[in-house]
């Protein structure tokens, strides 16, 4: 009897399925930082709404690497409908501290993907997520780093404002 | 599971079997023939999900206990397929059963395959 689902398909369908989950979280993160730069539009910090803005981009653009590669390898990627984006922060800080948490809870379902992916010895997609991995890298050491700024500047006088001209500033440069 | 059935022109392989159906496999068409509830279907592999999908969606525990529910009816519709089922609660429990052990069966497959023929040959 011939394997027809594997001769269709590459992935199985646990891994199919959490790839369509990440995808979803994916858009969940752009959709995120979407509505961050809306509110820091409106709070007059000009230079996080713009760094925001092209997260906001970068996410869109994990979710459709995703997405393509579901769909490369035979599967079928599902996409996801985004709902209870958050309008309004507390704060300045606030939002720098959602982004961080954001970014490491990707990290972690990142991670859970490739435990899978290692368990059925699906080398593939591992090294897919490879690509993904070093992307975190770089994605929480700029939430951390942005978060750090608080501490470093200080909030007071127009530490806000110091703050919001240097988060546009914050480049990962390590080549290892 | 090796149990060949002859048919005019296609080869069918049984893939599992209840007393309530039977799912049976053609290679050379590359689909699969599922006998339940009085008629033969042919699904190709997307239908096949497809059908996997709106069966093991369907909350049966919910089904049991929601008494109002009307009809005890439910209708399986697939896109873009051929084929519709209007099943009793207690079809649906069947046929459910049908399936998993359908695609037990074919992980099976799937394993002996990757362990055996594709790495030797
Ligand atoms: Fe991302
Ligand atoms: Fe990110």
């Amino acid at each position: 009897m011939k394997d027809i689902i594997r001769v269709k398909c590459l992935l199985s369908s646990d891994v199919e399925t959490l790839l369509n989950q990440q995808i979803k979280k994916e858009a969940h993160s752009s959709a995120i930082y979407l509505s961050m730069a809306s509110w820091c539009n409106r709070n007059g910090y000009d230079f996080s709404a713009d760094y925001f803005f092209k997260q906001a981009e970068e996410e869109r653009q994990h979710q459709l690497k995703i997405y393509k590669y579901v769909l490369d390898m035979g599967g079928t990627s599902i996409s996801p409908d985004i709902t209870n984006i958050k309008l309004e922060y507390n704060s300045f800080r606030e939002v720098f501290e959602d982004a961080l948490d954001q970014e490491i809870s990707v990290t972690q379902s990142l991670k859970n993907i490739a435990a899978r992916c290692q368990k059925e010895q699906d080398f593939i997609t591992l090294e897919f997520l490879n690509w993904f991995f070093r992307e975190q890298r770089e994605e929480e050491f700029k939430a951390r780093r942005a978060l750090e700024l608080f501490e470093v500047i200080g909030e007071e006088g127009t530490g806000r404002w110091q703050i919001d001209k240097h988060v546009g500033q914050i480049v990962y440069s390590s080549e290892a | 599971m090796q149990q060949t059935v002859s048919l005019p022109k296609i080869n069918f392989t049984e893939v599992f079997s209840t007393k309530n159906g039977a799912i049976y496999q053609s290679d050379s068409e590359g689909c699969w023939y599922i006998d339940f509830a009085g008629k033969l279907a042919r699904f190709d592999y997307r239908n096949l999900l497809k059908l996997k999908k709106a069966v093991y969606q369907i909350d049966i525990e919910d089904l049991l206990l929601n008494s109002d529910k009307s009809a005890d009816l439910e209708i399986i519709f697939i896109c873009a397929c051929d084929h519709c089922y209007v099943l009793s609660l207690l079809q649906i429990i069947k046929l459910k059963d049908l399936l998993q052990g359908t695609f037990t069966m074919l992980e099976l497959n799937h394993i002996i395959f990757d362990r055996l023929h594709r790495i030797i040959s």
